[in-house]
């Protein structure tokens, strides 16, 4: 990351890639992958790599609330030639607590002096939810809450970035029965310009695009209903998966370990979210393209779905269990319960009625005839 | 019906009249959704448990069973569409209020069919068209089915759905999460179950007790009816006789 007193944050994007070592052929292939996640046709990197050598490097401000800070490690997490150090090196990172060199009311004066100096024109980063619940004590810095120093940041920024499910809908910091009242950041400061970029960790790739969209053509990527770019979110993974013909063909993992485990079959028995979760992971991928959870073996959680710790969860069942019906009971049991209940009613009934023939007088004998239903006709 | 000893307590009297109670859009709607719903069913159950191991790289195990639910899903949407339509062009025993106990004297006979099962009643009060018990009954599978069919959509919606359909059944999923609607869209299908096995069970029965030739009518659409009857529930001449 830079840090304040370097020089070269004064410098060009291209000017200060130089500066870092970085050559032009790294460039163009970092331009490349950006225009293909972002799904632009190739003909975009051209207008992509000229915007980015002539940008002044945006400002940017990365805050971290209640969270694990998995998504600081997610960028960090990548090898040279990175995404992370091209994000890194693209950006100027004013403002970090993980990674800045100062503490404590050092760093807390950079904030500051960041948001004086650059009103309204740097980019703030949220990382982690807000908690609300009593005042928003349950998550303070420098004795401030997180809800006031989310406020004061991103009603001066241009645009807030929310990277991570925490930030975007609270993730697991909201999952029930959610004691510090964490909520996203769109959330907790209403009225300011959000990009989502859900997932448990957001992926670096879907963030550096979307700044390089922003860079390129001055705008944020088109976004869906939940504000996350549609280039990351907008396909439901199953569709994109590479054990999607063993899905199709019926060969299924029927238990961890087993022989089409070994042999890389669907994860569908097992799980796997994929069928109901939208994301670009299996194109995208982690660690610079190396995997991704499919791909290791293991289902989609969907992760970066709303709400996903409580709605998508049990992760090793399809579906979820019945409510009222204790743990671990599916709902294919209760149904064949209910169906062999009816079967045994239906049956105690054919007996009775066996019994009730022998000896029940005729029907012109008994006063239950026809004219007993007063049903007198209702023409 | 054949004469026989064996058949002298099924029936009907010979002063019956042979009445023409099912319409053929309305046997043709029934056993169209009988077949679907078994159809459905039992791709279902694969859908939610594949069973079926295949292992020969030539398989197409899961393709073939959800195209098969999708179209049969379809075919049942289509059939309910027709079905209710013919709610309001149909006969009188097709009609909408055949299936909600509108009037003092359906409830009335829907009492007397429970305390009948109840076994608090000798004999069932016969009926021509679906006693108000049954008629009840099928608005609840009506009701299920729409449940099934908008659940469908969504989740078909979700993998394979276009501009139209996404506007048709998109809310649902904002309402209700993707995993609960394959939850419920799979745990209605036991219902089906349920309501097959009692269905039929009931449909001999009630064909037994009446003697009216009951469960023939769904496949020929003709029942006996007691002329007595036919006037009490004001049949009179209009009704078509053969």
């Amino acid at each position: 990351m830079s840090d304040v007193c370097l020089p070269e944050d004064k410098l060009s994007l291209k000017d200060s890639l130089t500066v870092r070592g970085i050559n032009r052929r790294k460039f163009l292939k970092f331009c490349s992958t950006m225009v293909a996640t972002l799904a632009l046709p190739p003909k975009y990197v051209a207008q992509v790599a000229t915007a980015l050598s002539n940008v002044k490097r945006p400002i940017l401000v990365w805050l971290e609330f209640s969270d694990c800070a998995g998504n600081s490690e997610s960028m960090l997490r990548a090898t040279s030639p990175s995404i992370a150090e091209m994000v890194l090196d693209l950006l100027s990172l004013e403002y970090h607590e993980v990674l800045m060199a100062g503490s404590g009311k050092y760093a807390d004066a950079v904030l500051q002096r960041v948001m004086r100096e650059n009103d309204g024109k740097y980019i703030a980063v949220v990382e982690g939810a807000i908690p609300l619940a009593d005042g928003g004590v349950y998550c303070t810095i420098g004795g401030r809450t997180a809800i006031d120093i989310a406020t004061q940041v991103c009603k001066g920024a241009l645009a807030t970035i929310a990277v991570g499910a925490c930030a975007w809908d609270g993730g697991i910091v909201r999952a029930n029965p959610n004691p510090t009242g964490g909520v996203g950041v769109e959330e907790a400061v209403p009225g300011i310009k959000v990009v989502n970029l859900g997932g448990c960790p957001h992926n670096p790739a879907n963030t550096a695009a979307v700044l390089t969209h922003y860079l390129t053509f001055n705008e944020m990527p088109a976004l869906d209903r939940y504000s996350r770019p549609l280039f990351a979110y907008g396909r439901v993974i199953h569709d994109q998966c590479e054990r999607r013909a063993h899905y199709d063909a019926g060969r299924f993992v029927q238990e961890w370990g087993d022989e089409g485990h070994r042999r890389g079959w669907c994860l569908y028995k097992m799980g796997c979210k994929g069928p109901q979760a939208t994301y670009n992971c299996p194109t995208v991928r982690w660690n610079d393209a190396t995997s991704w959870p499919v791909k290791s073996g293991h289902g989609c959680i969907s992760c970066a779905s709303p709400r996903f710790w409580d709605t998508r969860s049990p992760f090793y069942n399809r579906i979820p269990d019945v409510a009222g019906f204790g743990v671990d009971v599916p709902v294919s049991e209760i149904g064949w319960a209910l169906t062999g209940a009816v079967t045994a009613a239906t049956l105690a009934h054919g007996i009775g009625q066996a019994i009730r023939t022998r000896f029940r007088p005729p029907q012109e004998a008994t006063a239950e005839t026809e004219a007993d239903v007063s049903l007198t006709g209702s023409s | 019906m054949a004469s026989g000893t064996v058949n002298a307590r099924i029936r009907p009297e010979a002063s019956w009249v042979r009445v023409y109670v099912w319409q053929l859009p309305v046997r043709l709607a029934h056993w169209i959704l009988v077949g679907c719903l078994v159809v459905l069913s039992f791709t279902g159950i694969y859908i939610h448990n594949p069973f079926i191991v295949a292992v020969s790289d030539r398989s197409w195990v899961m393709g073939t069973m959800r195209f098969i639910h999708v179209m049969s899903g379809f075919v049942l949407i289509s059939a309910l569409i027709w079905r209710f339509y013919w709610f309001f062009a149909g006969n009188r025993w097709a009609r909408w209020d055949q299936f909600v106990p509108f009037t003092k004297e359906r409830r009335s006979a829907m009492k007397n069919m429970m305390e009948y099962y109840g076994f608090l009643r000798w004999w069932p009060a016969p009926q021509v068209g679906h006693n108000p018990l049954a008629g009840a009954a099928y608005c609840a599978v009506f009701g299920l089915l729409i449940i099934e069919i908008l659940t469908g959509l969504a989740l078909f919606d979700n993998i394979l759905g276009n501009r139209v359909l996404h506007s048709f059944i998109g809310w649902l999923t904002l309402l209700i999460n993707l995993q609960y609607l394959r939850m419920i869209h799979f745990g209605i299908m036991f219902l089906f179950g349920a309501f097959l096995i009692h269905h039929v069970y009931s449909a001999i029965l009630i064909s037994k007790e009446e003697r009216s030739g009951l469960m023939d009518s769904i496949f020929t659409g003709y029942k006996y009816i007691s002329p007595a009857r036919l006037s009490r529930e004001g049949v009179g001449e209009r009704v078509e006789r053969h």
